[in-house]
């Protein structure tokens, strides 16, 4: 792919707003709370987008165009079983504890709801995992753009990286947000047109249908059994793995997300991000998957254009949108759409870096290490945070070119910690008979469920390192889908039986902490600002989508 | 005037972007004769014209809302 002198000016350009954000928000900020939590002061409808955009990075919208490939429209069920509903869930009933408990990190919700052990338990993986995903974020943008523009590696990741360490070291979360908001409408106005060319292209949705075997445009069809659907994933571990236990545990427990929304100006609001983040939710599959799938139609369709295969001879589904935008975009769009893949790549970065920043300085220094410093002195940490996050992440970058064994096995592990997390926050905010002993050693429990579940299971040669194989999984998919479902199961009865074994907290402890014994406050607002009316509507617009695509 | 954070300064960030972008890639569309492998019609023009579009909107909602609160 070359690029024409426009490409580099609008990609010059976006760089220019990106850095002028940060000097612009970076006079709001006078305060720790200013720079880590945005003071709560944002509006909805910018923590709403920044709330799905914070998660659309640019490996998702690779990783998504892939699949639309690989598996057809069945990988919208990562975005409407997958995410909606635990979307819609966050909003509606859990939200009150996380805004109205005036905690300002998950971790710290933690603490508040059950002990400082299980804060720390949570704080220190949560810490580990953003610097591990923001590196892992630097290192696909350095191999994507050395893939097809030929850049260097080194160039890209320390350019992309200057860049984010400069407007987070300003403006904080506050800028951190606004780029969000402004790379997912890059995303949305550079990838649309693409979705819609790719199409037409293929001879509109009927004319893609009948060039593709019929279960690439079927989302619930072919889940009946596994062997039908090339996901190797059957209904029960669909809904139960993907669509309860991990996509509740990323959309309602993980902090990246969940600070978007906490970072709303009041209760209302905070309580409307997620339902709002819904919409553009529900509609992002024709963006980012339908344009994989036509790319397999317009691949059998003589016009000269194939996805490129792997050494192996496989196709490499990764390179299936870059190849699409070559196709489709001339110089000018395409400045564009690779302008908007950089902006997700760099914002990927800065909402882990600026979870990390909240996290270590409120949760770990200001929980552990020096206690009662004035708040510059906080506001200093979570600037010098900033520097050290982004150091570290270019760190795990150059550690995963080198050893991509070791990514892939810290990536498991995260897995494991991150399966049960779910059940822990239910327990603790629906019932208030949960201590913290057995929070701990239900997420401990959890954990190793789910380890063990991986050693004695077996799918595409991976796992069962415990020796034997009790059951062989059609896929990876399916087999995590499991342990995640085993892992989820055994926290929730571990926390039941060790709270009832330990002793709880005196209910006046526990007042905006959980369900029952916190107050919402009334407040005076039309029925289309309310919670359970907007998520009626995206329930509806949900079931719509799935018959229509059944 | 309205203070930093208020929703109408992202518009204008945002609007003032898409309001270049859009005319450079619109007028990239009309000079030169870029083409795409697969792409038939002006791509860049009616992108350009469509983001130009939107970015205007953008504005023109931050600037409605300034008048509103003065």
């Amino acid at each position: 792919m070359t690029l024409a002198p426009v490409d580099y000016l609008i990609l010059s350009l976006y760089f220019v707003f990106v850095l002028s954000i940060g000097w612009i928000v970076k006079r709001k900020v006078a305060t720790s709370a200013d720079f880590l939590t945005s003071g709560r002061s944002v509006p909805v409808w910018i923590t709403s987008l920044a709330f799905i955009a914070a998660n659309l990075g640019a490996q998702e919208v690779i990783g998504m165009c892939a699949s639309g490939a690989k598996y057809g429209i069945m990988t919208a069920h990562f975005y409407w079983i997958g995410a909606v509903p635990a979307m819609l869930f966050v909003g509606v009933f859990m939200m009150p504890f996380y805004y109205g408990s005036r905690a300002r990190s998950v971790p710290e919700y933690l603490k508040l709801r059950f002990d400082e052990k299980t804060r720390v338990l949570n704080a220190v993986t949560f810490a580990v995992m953003t610097v591990f995903s923001s590196g892992i974020s630097m290192y696909a943008l350095g191999l994507l753009f050395q893939l097809v523009m030929h850049w260097s590696f080194t160039a890209s990741v320390l350019l992309s990286a200057a860049i984010v360490l400069i407007y987070t070291f300003l403006g904080g979360l506050t800028s951190a947000i606004y780029n969000e908001v402004l790379q997912l409408f890059l995303i949305v106005l550079g990838f649309t047109p693409l979705a819609i060319f790719a199409v037409m292209k293929s001879g509109g949705w009927n004319g893609m249908a009948g060039r593709l075997p019929e279960v690439m445009t079927h989302t619930w069809a072919h889940v009946g059994s596994a062997s039908e659907n090339p996901m190797g994933v059957e209904v029960f571990g669909l809904v139960a793995g993907l669509g309860f236990v991990l996509s509740f545990g990323y959309w309602c427990t993980d902090f990246l997300v969940v600070q978007r929304a906490m970072a709303a100006e009041s209760m209302s609001a905070a309580r409307r991000t997620p339902l709002i983040a819904a919409f553009p939710k529900l509609v992002m599959p024709f963006i980012v998957i339908v344009p994989g799938i036509a790319a397999v139609a317009l691949s059998h369709m003589a016009l000269g254009y194939s996805i490129p295969l792997k050494p192996g001879g496989e196709p490499d589904y990764d390179q299936t949108l870059t190849t699409l935008m070559a196709q489709f975009y001339p110089s000018g769009m395409l400045g564009l759409g690779l302008t908007a893949l950089m902006a997700s790549f760099m914002s990927g970065m800065a909402g882990n870096v600026t979870a990390f920043n909240t996290v270590w300085t409120y949760d770990l220094y200001q929980g552990h290490i020096r206690k009662n410093a004035p708040d510059s002195h906080y506001l200093w940490v979570g600037r010098v945070t900033t520097i050290v996050g982004v150091a570290l992440s270019i760190g795990t970058a150059y550690l995963a070119s080198h050893f991509n064994n070791i990514m892939d096995f810290l990536q498991l592990v995260f897995g494991f910690v991150n399966a049960p997390l779910f059940a822990t926050f239910l327990l603790g905010m629906f019932w208030k008979r949960t201590t913290g002993h057995g929070a701990f050693a239900g997420l401990l429990a959890g954990t190793c469920a789910a380890a063990v579940t991986h050693g004695l299971t077996l799918a595409e040669s991976k796992g069962a390192w415990l020796g034997t194989a009790l059951h062989v999984f059609p896929s990876t998919m399916a087999q995590n889908f499991w342990i995640a479902i085993f892992a989820w199961s055994t926290c929730f009865v571990v926390t039941m039986v060790v709270s009832l074994m330990s002793v709880p907290k005196a209910e006046s402890e526990l007042h905006n902490l959980v369900y029952g014994l916190t107050r919402l406050p009334h407040e005076d607002v039309p029925w289309y600002k309310r919670p359970a009316p907007l998520a009626l509507i995206v329930v509806a617009a949900l079931v719509l989508l799935n018959v229509w695509f059944w | 005037m309205c203070g930093f954070g208020d929703m109408s300064d992202l518009r204008t960030t945002i609007g003032a972007f898409f309001v270049l972008v859009g005319a450079i890639v619109a007028v990239t569309g009309l000079a030169a004769n870029y083409e795409a492998p697969l792409g038939s019609a002006n791509v860049n023009l009616y992108c350009g014209v469509s983001m130009f579009i939107f970015g205007a909107v953008m504005l023109w909602l931050a600037w409605r809302k300034s008048r509103s609160s003065e």
